[in-house]
């Protein structure tokens, strides 16, 4: 039994902050839970997964964000709890219908949880999911700690009952994939029924059909829309996570959220500024509680925001504080705009403590200086940097060798326009440096869609995109679709590694079993693209000869669009992970080393961890503890020194 | 609640490696079994894209009093245990004091620049030396050695972890260990994972 | 003169469209491959001298080095280069198969070679389609499959290339003048190679006025014919001017001034026509297409060229003068317009790495004086 359900008197866990969301949702009784993989989300519904037999919940791995949001809707539209979860980026993907479900309204209680990543330690940039709350005009809280990621979340639920709409929860990286100990509440005991109710009056919010929009006449649902915000700015008065520590008259305000609160109170505590600073960490970010805020301001000449990417809350208390100057005065900002704290990145408690030093005038220094120069000036002698590179025997390595391949032989200037997954590696070194675009998920196909019909303006290369077997799912059909609906000739490389590699093999509509383990059907993507009208070829990434001619003759003859589907499971997947399907030895007497004839290509270009480049020898080995055996290097060595013999 | 004293508090540890090492594993195996103990502890990881061959580290925080940030601050490290050498000097430079302890696996794995011939690794031994030069407290053991030796080198992160029970500085013991152990593992496991930790318990 | 590596060799002759597909660069190492008759530089190389810098014919030639190398004496600018003897040749009663292109001399000489011992592996040109295939071809039946001129550029020499790392030993290869004079390059051991051996026995090479682009004239040829029909492409001696393809049942002609739209940049750049680096060169006999003008450069083409015609491999003729003086009149118009071609672009005596050839004040005055007002002769050869 998992100890999410842990229901023992006074239990406590040490639990990672996406458990205690988990933990929070089971203890509101939780019925329905559904999400698209990202880190630093993906825990949550895994977890979820875990219980769901012994809660009997409703789990599932979504096509896409949007689609969670939807089917999660569905369950509150039918009057149960409901949670949605991704990660910031996947906002942006489900915010088409978040306008459309936050101006409709839900009825059982429906959470929107996101998981942010402030300076971008996982994704591709570092997005600010709390905007969307401002855009969305719906309520947003942001836990401070990990018992607080599970306090928040039946509170969260509450609210959505009140208000009727989907309130947002952000949660990042450092609340996400950090644990701390956390104490248990009770489980609830009830059994969920359900029953979509619509056969009521058009506006009515308990029987009524769930309508978005009723053309022409905003006050209709907007209206509507607007007083819950204010019911909720209302609640947020009074929100129990809303917490001041300090003295009454500080010399300095802190105002935070999130966990930049932790690194505000270990700064504070560190230069022994707790009669002089006090904090108020703000779990109701939007919309904020004005009088709370107030109150605040007034006893208080200096504000200092500790909060990580977009300084809405800097922004925003800035003009309650000067909506209120009359009453509270004028007061000195610190934060962002001032330059006291970093723009972009994520936050620490060095950050705020150099803030803290600059503003009190008091000299901080975390570690001796010399110690510190020291130890500086042997990591750059002793340490050399760690790139990032595909790990060994991974497929991707093997696609983008055949495709760099296939693409300087055709040698007509071609390109690929890169998408979202460990594939994102395509634009470095580890992938030849083979994209030349990246963007968002999908978009790689749909802009090589657009690059295709450029050609009576000179761009006539040919174009490829790179797309994940999820990714697929998730974004690329519908580019697909447009590039052969518009005859488009460009090539898809459809990177089918058996599972959503990047997050941790989450399942997808490709996979044939779903999140539980159940047997589930798997959409055939070669089926699929032939259907929908493309050239399609299928080829192992391993054998990359016949990858590179198949890539090549897609190029070259066929027109309109055409997919190559690259498959070939993931070296970290359950199917492939700890199985050597080679023993491979280099022949150190045929090796070619730096010579003319071969000049190390393997460690020097191919540059899989499992080959090193002994300096001494002359000679490129294998390192056995990190080779898994895949075999392909044997088929770049131009000497035939590489062997490989099938373990039996 | 143990009467275990802290040397300080909250204690800091940070417990750091290659992706793939099983460092994220010693970090919550520690964090469970000071837990279980009554500790208010809190872990930071660093992982996701940099699991990939790229520099993982786990913050580990341990309090009697509050649960503190997820993220020790710089220069405030009290224990170091890398499971890769050149990864224990790069936290070093960013969280280590005078005061720090350092117990560090001595075989290196290469940086993606260093298998290409860009980057040159230098030898251990030269790094080990110089540590020691500034660094009072450090030790260098061959966790990797010992884990082939007993079969499989992904056992490095549990001899490593056997190592830092015997330095005594971290309030946890062989049984803390098994009892973890046995919560996290098939039981068939058990006793090469019960032996990696002796191995490396007797190491230092 | 410098060597330097294949970094060089890309940004000079390869990014700058003057590599000739020739294939000396190609499967010395991975870093170069042959794709439809272009040469791709796969990844970065990032040595300071190479085998592939050093063979390639189209930078970096000294034609007065590979002339002492191969004929003991200096590179005078004479528009047939150094030769023992002129023949109007073709094949012999002891050759009965046929396609040929012209007089078979060619393929006549590397049969009676294999089946003589005098090489032990040939280095021909077959096709795939219209695509140039080069193979090592060992048993002497083997030679008739690979007849037949291909008018587009082909990586020949990878052939060569692959043979020697498999330890194939005396080779005869039929070469164009790029490709000969890129096997000659080979032979003088450039980089000092201490393990080094001469693999070859024989290079027969052919005259050439330009090899064709070839994904232009597929692209060219596919809207007009049926692709795989076609059985033979033919351009035959003047005064016809034009290009001939043989259908299974017709004969299609295209005029050559449509053909040389396109010849690929590089060939402008060519001062050799009748590939004079070679053992013997072979062409089309001016005005008689079933036979062949016959050049005999080396002391080892020389006796293979005695013998063929003692066993009756090969039928030799006098050579009549005003053939010879239209050859030389041709060869030497080729020449000078190479020649003013790399003069207007720097690539005579040009910058160490990126000059295409090295000539000294003497020779290039008597090239430029030799040729007739750089026009192309109205022929083809
Ligand atoms: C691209 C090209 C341009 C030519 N231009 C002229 C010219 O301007 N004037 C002239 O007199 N003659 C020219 N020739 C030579 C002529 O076409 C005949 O090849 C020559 O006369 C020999 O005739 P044969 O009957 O002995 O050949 P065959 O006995 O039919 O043998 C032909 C030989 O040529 C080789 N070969 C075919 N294509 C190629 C190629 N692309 N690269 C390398 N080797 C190849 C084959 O391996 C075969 O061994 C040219 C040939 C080529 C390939
Ligand atoms: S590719 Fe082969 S010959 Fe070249 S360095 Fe590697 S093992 Fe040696
Ligand atoms: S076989 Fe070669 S390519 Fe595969 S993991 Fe081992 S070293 Fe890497
Ligand atoms: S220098 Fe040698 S190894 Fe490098 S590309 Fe040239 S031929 Fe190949
Ligand atoms: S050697 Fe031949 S194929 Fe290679 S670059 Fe030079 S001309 Fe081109």
């Amino acid at each position: 039994m998992s100890y999410l359900i842990d229901e023992g008197k006074n239990a406590s866990h040490l639990l990672m902050g996406n458990e205690a969301i988990v933990r929070g949702a089971l203890e509101a009784g939780i019925n329905v839970a559904a999400g698209y993989p990202g880190t630093p989300s993906s825990e949550i519904i895994e977890c979820f997964s875990q219980v769901a037999k012994e809660r009997n919940l409703y789990v599932e791995w979504s096509t896409n964000e949007k689609v969670a949001v939807e089917v999660a809707a569905a369950a509150s539209f039918a009057g149960l709890r409901s949670l949605c979860v991704m990660k910031q980026n996947g906002v942006n993907v489900a915010s088409d219908f978040l306008l459309h479900l936050a101006s409709s309204g839900t009825r059982g209680g429906m959470i929107l949880v996101t998981c942010d990543d402030p300076g971008a330690l996982s994704s591709v940039n570092e997005g600010e999911s709390r905007l969307f709350a401002q855009l969305l005009e719906i309520p947003l809280l942001e836990p401070g700690d990990f018992q607080e990621a599970k306090d928040i979340i039946p509170w969260a639920f509450d609210l959505s009952e009140k208000i009727r709409n989907i309130v947002m929860v952000r949660s990042v990286t450092r609340l996400s994939h950090a644990s701390g100990n956390v104490h248990f509440g009770p489980l609830p005991t009830r059994v969920a029924k359900a029953e979509f109710r619509n056969s009521g009056p058009l506006l009515d919010p308990e029987t009524g059909p769930m309508i978005a929009m009723i053309v022409g006449a905003p006050e209709a649902q907007h209206g509507p829309q607007q007083e819950k915000m204010k019911r909720a700015a209302e609640i947020f008065e009074t929100c129990p996570f809303n917490t001041y520590t300090g003295p009454a008259t500080p010399e300095l305000l802190i105002i935070t959220s999130s966990a930049c609160s932790l690194y505000s109170q270990e700064a504070v505590s560190i230069l022994g500024l707790g009669e002089r600073v006090g904090i108020l960490k703000l779990a109701t970010t939007w919309p904020l509680p004005q009088r709370l805020l107030k109150k605040h301001l007034a006893a208080t000449p200096k504000i200092l925001f500790v909060e990580e990417v977009a300084p809405t809350l800097e922004d925003h208390v800035k003009v309650v504080a000067a909506e209120s100057g009359a009453e509270i005065g004028v007061k000195t900002f610190f934060g962002k705009k001032s330059g006291h704290l970093p723009s972009l990145g994520e936050l620490n408690p060095d950050l705020v403590l150099m803030a803290l030093s600059r503003i009190f005038a008091v000299p901080y220094e975390g570690a001796p200086a010399d110690f510190s120069a020291a130890v500086k000036a042997l990591a750059a002698r002793y340490a050399p940097p760690r790139g990032m590179t595909f790990c060994p025997g991974c497929p991707h390595r093997a696609s983008y060798w055949s495709i760099n391949n296939a693409l300087k032989l055709d040698g007509r200037g071609g390109f690929v326009c890169g998408d979202i997954g460990c594939y994102v590696m395509g634009t470095m070194a580890a992938g030849f440096n083979t994209c030349k675009t990246l963007h968002a998920m999908g978009s790689g196909s749909g802009i090589a869609s657009g690059f295709g019909k450029l050609k009576q303006f000179g761009v006539d290369q040919p174009v490829l995109s790179v797309c994940g077997d999820s990714t697929f799912f998730h974004a690329a059909m519908p580019a697909l679709a447009n590039a052969i609906h518009q005859r488009s000739p460009f090539t898809m490389l459809l990177m089918d590694n058996r599972g959503t590699a990047m997050t941790g093999f989450q399942p997808h509509p490709g996979s044939p079993t779903n999140v539980l383990g159940e047997a589930t059907p798997a959409l055939d993507m070669e089926k699929i693209c032939r259907a929908m009208g493309a050239k399609v070829e299928v080829s192992d990434p391993f054998d990359l000869e016949k990858t590179r001619q198949k890539l090549n003759h897609l190029m070259e003859y066929a027109d309109g669009a055409k997919v190559l589907i690259l498959r070939r499971a993931c070296a970290l997947s359950p199917e492939r992970r700890g199985k050597k399907e080679y023993e491979v030895t280099v022949d150190e007497s045929r090796c070619r080393g730096e010579d003319c004839g071969c000049n190390r290509i393997c460690t020097r270009i191919f540059g899989c961890p499992g080959l090193i480049w002994d300096g001494e020898k002359k000679v490129s080995r294998i390192d056995e503890i990190i080779c898994v055996g895949c075999g392909v290097c044997a088929d770049i060595c131009p000497a035939g020194a590489i062997l490989r013999k099938e373990v039996a | 609640m143990s009467d275990v004293k802290l040397a300080k508090d909250p204690y800091n540890v940070i417990i750091t490696g290659v992706g793939g090492q099983g460092n994220v594993l010693v970090a919550r195996l520690l964090g469970g079994m000071l837990a279980k103990k009554g500790f208010l502890v809190a872990i930071g990881e660093t992982f996701g894209a940099s699991q990939r061959g790229g520099s993982v580290m786990s913050h580990l925080r341990i309090s009697r009093l509050a649960v503190a940030s997820p993220q020790i601050p710089r220069g405030r490290a009290d224990v170091i245990v890398s499971l890769e050498p050149a990864e224990a000097l790069r936290v070093l430079a960013l969280y280590g004091n005078p005061g720090t302890m350092l117990l560090t696996n001595s075989h290196p794995i290469y940086p993606v620049g260093v298998i290409k011939g860009e980057l040159v690794y230098p030898p251990v031994a030269e790094m080990e030396a110089a540590i020691t030069q500034i660094l009072p407290t450090a030790y260098f053991i061959d966790a990797t050695a010992r884990a082939l030796a007993l079969g499989n080198s992904i056992l490095v992160n549990i001899v490593m972890l056997g190592a830092l029970g015997r330095l005594n500085v971290v309030p946890f013991n062989r049984e803390d260990f098994q009892e973890a152990i046995a919560l996290r593992l098939a039981t068939g496991q058990l006793a090469i994972n019960l032996k990696a930790f002796d191995e490396g318990y007797g190491m230092v | 003169m410098k060597i330097f590596g294949a970094t060089k060799l890309a940004e000079t002759v390869i990014q700058t469209e003057l590599c000739s597909g020739c294939g000396a660069c190609i499967d010395l190492c991975p870093y170069f491959r042959s794709y439809r008759g272009k040469t791709a530089y796969l990844f970065p190389c990032t040595r300071e001298e190479g085998r592939c810098f050093a063979y390639c014919p189209k930078v970096e030639v000294d034609p007065d080095g590979l002339s002492r190398f191969l004929f003991a004496k200096p590179y005078d600018g004479h528009p047939l280069g150094n030769w023992r003897s002129i023949h109007v040749a073709r094949a012999g009663a002891r050759v009965k198969r046929q396609p040929f292109q012209s007089g078979g001399t060619v393929s006549a000489l590397m049969y009676f070679s294999l089946r003589s011992g005098c090489i032990r592996g040939a280095i021909l040109t077959g096709r795939k389609g219209l695509l140039p295939v080069p193979q090592l071809v060992t048993r002497p039946a083997g030679v008739w499959r690979h007849s037949l001129s291909k008018y587009t550029a082909a990586p020949t020499l990878a052939a060569l290339n692959r043979a020697i790392a498999a330890g194939h030993e005396a080779l005869g290869v039929v070469a164009t003048p790029c490709q000969a004079t890129a096997i000659a390059q080979m032979r003088m051991n450039p980089l000092q190679n201490r393990s080094f051996r001469d693999h070859t026995a024989l290079v027969i090479g052919l005259f050439c006025t330009w090899a064709l682009d070839f994904r232009k004239f597929e692209a060219f040829l596919a809207e007009r014919v049926p692709l795989k029909d076609i059985v033979k492409i033919d351009i035959p001696p003047p005064p016809a001017s034009v290009l001939e393809v043989y259908l299974q049942e017709e004969k299609r002609e295209f005029p050559l001034d449509e053909i040389r739209l396109l010849v690929p940049d590089t060939c402008g750049y060519c001062l050799d026509m009748t590939s004079e680096f070679a053992d013997v060169s072979v062409g089309v006999l001016e005005g008689h297409p079933e036979l062949n003008t016959l050049i005999v450069r080396t002391e080892r083409g020389e006796e293979i060229v005695r013998e063929a015609q003692r066993q009756e491999y090969i039928i030799l003729d006098d050579m009549p003068v005003e053939n010879r003086e239209h050859l030389e009149w041709a060869a030497g118009n080729k020449k000078q317009r190479g020649l003013r071609r790399c003069m207007e672009t720097g690539r005579l005596n040009g910058e160490a790495g990126t000059a295409c050839l090295r000539l000294t004040g003497e020779v290039t005055d008597r090239i430029l004086k030799n040729g007739r007002n750089g026009k192309e002769s109205p022929c083809h050869t």
